[in-house]
């Protein structure tokens, strides 16, 4: 098992219950709450409000950590990831959220294809001219290609006429290089096919049923739609002018107008509702060919199992592959989903955004970056990294060997044998500020490891510019850099309580004294605090990541701040001018290390 | 490579450069870098590669004129573990295969092991070991590449993206806070002759 490299969560209070009954209230008045409820960082929940220090952002006018979860956030930009271009949201809704230029993945491996010539396998019998054998590059002579796996869009039989604008020559191909009608040679194919279905509409009705299947072959998912949407709005229409007065029953089911209506509403984006759809009853007939938009389902399977029999497991798709392909594209109709690498296409990229985030509570915005796809810059950052005290660990090692129960361990830590690590407050605001620490004496969960926080209580002083301190006197700079070394008579180093054991120009490092439980299941009978208060002890196996010892850990930071000051926003108790109190007060979690199994 | 009477581990320039005496540069003369820059023992810098067919009009003609003859440019502040290898990729440039320059922009980390044939990569990218980034690929700015990735030739990987697999595919995004997380100044202190006495 991989040694765990110590970690610090934090959590947003997004989560906290007592915050989200009464968001306006000030933290001071949760604190009894607070003081009384552990907070467990292997419940389910915890899952969801616990970020490293970087992921949380921090609302100036709330005073409160805010996290990915609940910030809101507005797109700014969006922009292919591989082109790098900018596409105005406009575009985003005519053309879908895929880059339009050349940009486009590998269906099998999503690596980015790239566009080159292809010399047709016809060309060295027509004339081996060397002479003009690079500038005539027709019909058919580009190809994407995967420089990675190396498919090619040759395995689908797709080839371009132009090396540019792949994306538009793509929606004119099918696989294996059929052409494949657009939505506005569709729209066009269906006008012509009104005009002339209405002359020849009487001879044609009665030997329809059984060419109908047939014909439907052609039918790709994108006609087959556009044509069921065309005859369902007709029916409408016709449902509109003719009478109404029937009973309200047959509003329901499948063929009244109403629930069509309904359907097509969720389907085709909500413009064909109107309000007379009450007044409208009646049954209405359904698709009953192709250019309706009928499609017989294919069941014949055979085809396919046969390729299954041919190309065995390695010619199918992966759940990943199909999931990337993009929607509707491509596809006969929904009988036949590719179901074959052979029938994968090339993917364009997905578009990506740039987000600007903000505060849930005030609506200010926390996070925004610039518009422009090339800069990384940003307006706004407020990362909680400028107003959280950071927390670092890492194991104290005793300088002297005196002590080989103290020593610590090198990936594991042994159970029942006490453990020091040195935790590490670093504040980043430029106020010296007060901090306060409590955990539960043991840890909540299954296996209860005993926690002592020798120094609950500290001051660290003010993030001031680097230079103050170097052009401190030297008597300060003794002071300030004093290193709690109290038993240094005996020549050895000796974590004592109530006393901080060393500190910096804005960082103060303190001594967490840890006994890790057994994770003995037979023990735990005795161990548990469960057991002791007389209840029912789960001794089932151990389950995943129980074994790392997590400490809760509620903090809170006081300080004193300008009312004037800019660089933190509004003030909870403005009493005083001049100077004023703030606190933020926060749980997180302390990933210690695992405990080593018996 | 001169020697010097200090016989530290690292040769530091007057840019403040520290070179492993046991790194291998090769065509020095096409390699830049931008100062601060550290080079571990082991390192592969292939300077060699020089650009052979320079963009000009005629197709077949490799007599270009040497105007500009830098096969890999790092910048500011970057770090090249042990056992990387810079790489300047080639491509086939009108008619004739040539090799592009390799530019590194500043606050670079480049992990143990990997193989770097990449066209361009921005400033504060942290590439980590055993990573190969696949010829004519472009990092863009903040972009960490987690252990182990293959990164395929020609992929453009927008800014602030973690990536990691084989091939690799953006995973994730790197957070707001997470952007100081790529200085490497502080890493550049823990490296050099008076710091770290030679552990060879």
């Amino acid at each position: 098992m991989a040694p765990l490299t110590p970690y610090t969560y934090f959590q947003c209070p997004c989560s906290d219950p007592s915050t989200q009954a009464r968001p306006g209230d000030a933290t001071g008045a949760d604190e009894v709450e607070d003081d009384e409820r552990t907070f467990d960082p292997r419940a389910p929940r915890s899952n969801y409000s616990l970020y490293p220090l970087e992921y949380l952002l921090f609302c100036e006018d709330c005073q409160q950590i805010r996290c990915p979860r609940c910030v809101a956030e507005e797109i700014v930009t969006f922009y292919c990831p591989c082109c790098l271009f900018e596409v105005p949201s406009s575009n985003i809704k005519s053309e879908g959220n895929r880059c339009t230029r050349s940009c486009f993945q590998c269906p099998i491996c999503v690596g980015p294809l790239s566009v080159a010539s292809h010399e047709s396998q016809s060309d060295p019998n027509l004339l081996p001219a060397p002479d003009n054998a690079a500038p005539p590059p027709h019909a058919g002579s580009f190809i994407l290609t995967c420089s990675y796996c190396h498919w090619s869009s040759t395995e689908v039989d797709i080839k371009f006429d132009k090396a540019n604008g792949i994306h538009a020559q793509l929606a004119k191909i099918r696989n294996g290089g059929a052409t494949r009608l657009t939505a506005k040679e569709r729209k066009e194919r269906r006008k012509d096919l009104l005009h002339a279905g209405s002359a020849s509409a009487a001879a044609a009705v009665a030997p329809r049923p059984e060419e109908t299947p047939v014909d439907g072959q052609d039918l790709d998912l994108e006609t087959q739609f556009s044509n069921l949407k065309f005859f369902y709005q007709s029916q409408l229409i016709d449902a509109t002018s003719g009478n109404s007065g029937l009973t309200s029953l047959s509003d329901l089911g499948f063929s009244s107008p109403t629930s069509l209506s309904r359907i097509m509403n969720i389907y085709t984006g909500g413009s064909l509702h109107d309000k007379k759809s009450k007044s409208r009853v009646g049954t209405m007939r359904e698709a009953l060919d192709s250019d309706e938009g009928l499609k017989l389902a294919d069941l014949d399977e055979s085809g396919a199992i046969e390729k299954l029999q041919e190309e065995g497991y390695d010619g199918t798709i992966s759940t990943k592959q199909r999931l990337s392909q993009p929607p509707h594209l491509g596809e006969l109709h929904l009988h036949g989903n590719s179901r074959f690498t052979s029938q994968l296409r090339p993917i364009p990229y997905l578009l990506r955004t740039k987000r600007a985030k903000r505060c849930p509570l005030c609506r200010h915005i926390i996070s925004k970056p610039e518009a422009k796809v090339a800069t990384t810059r940003f307006r706004i950052r407020l990362v909680a990294g400028n107003y959280v005290p950071s927390i670092s660990i890492r194991p104290l090692n005793m300088p002297s060997a005196s002590s080989p129960a103290l020593s610590p361990p090198q990936d594991t830590l042994q159970p029942l044998k006490p453990v020091q690590f040195l935790l590490t407050f670093k504040n980043p605001i430029f106020e010296p500020v007060k901090i306060t620490l409590a955990t539960p004496a043991r840890t909540p969960g299954r296996f209860a490891s005993k926690v002592t926080v020798l120094c609950p209580q500290f001051e660290i002083d003010a993030n001031t510019d680097v230079w103050d301190e170097a052009l401190m006197k030297d008597g300060d700079k003794d002071n300030r850099k004093r290193r709690k070394a109290s038993a240094d008579e005996n020549g050895q180093y000796q974590a004592e309580a109530g006393k901080i054991w060393e500190r910096g120009r804005n960082w103060v490092s303190i001594v967490v004294e840890v006994v890790p439980a057994s994770l003995r299941l037979d023990t735990l009978a005795i161990t548990s605090p469960a057991a002791a208060e007389g209840e029912a002890i789960d001794t089932g196996p151990i389950r995943e990541d129980e074994d790392v010892l997590e400490i809760p850990m509620f903090v809170r930071v006081e300080w004193e701040a300008d009312t004037a000051g800019d660089d933190i926003g509004s003030a909870l108790n403005k009493e005083k001018d001049g100077k004023e109190k703030r606190e933020l007060a926060y749980w997180c979690v302390l990933g210690l290390g695992r405990v080593g199994q018996p | 490579m001169s020697r010097r009477p200090p016989r530290g581990e690292y040769i530091e320039t007057d840019t403040g450069n520290k070179v492993a005496r046991k790194a291998t540069l090769v065509g020095t003369q096409n390699i830049m870098l931008g100062g601060k820059t550290v080079i571990q023992p082991e390192v592969m810098i292939r300077g060699d590669l020089v650009r052979s067919v320079q963009s000009s009009s005629s197709a077949s003609s490799s007599t270009g004129a040497p105007a500009n003859n830098t096969a890999v440019s790092i910048g500011r502040y970057c770090f090249l573990s042990r056992g990387c290898c810079l790489r300047p990729s080639g491509r086939l440039y009108k008619g004739a295969f040539t090799y592009m320059p390799l530019r590194m922009g500043d606050h670079v980390f480049v992990g143990a092991g990997s193989v770097v044939q990449a066209a361009s990569i921005g400033n504060h990218v942290h590439i980590g070991a055993k990573v190969v980034v696949g010829e004519l690929a472009i990092i863009k700015d903040y972009v960490r590449v987690l252990d182990g990735s293959v990164i395929a030739p020609n992929m453009v990987i927008p800014s602030f993206s973690i990536v990691a697999g084989q091939p690799a595919r953006v995973i994730g995004e790197v957070p707001e806070g997470g952007h100081e997380d790529f200085e490497l100044r502080e890493m550049y202190k823990t490296v050099g002759n008076n710091v770290n006495p030679a552990p060879s």
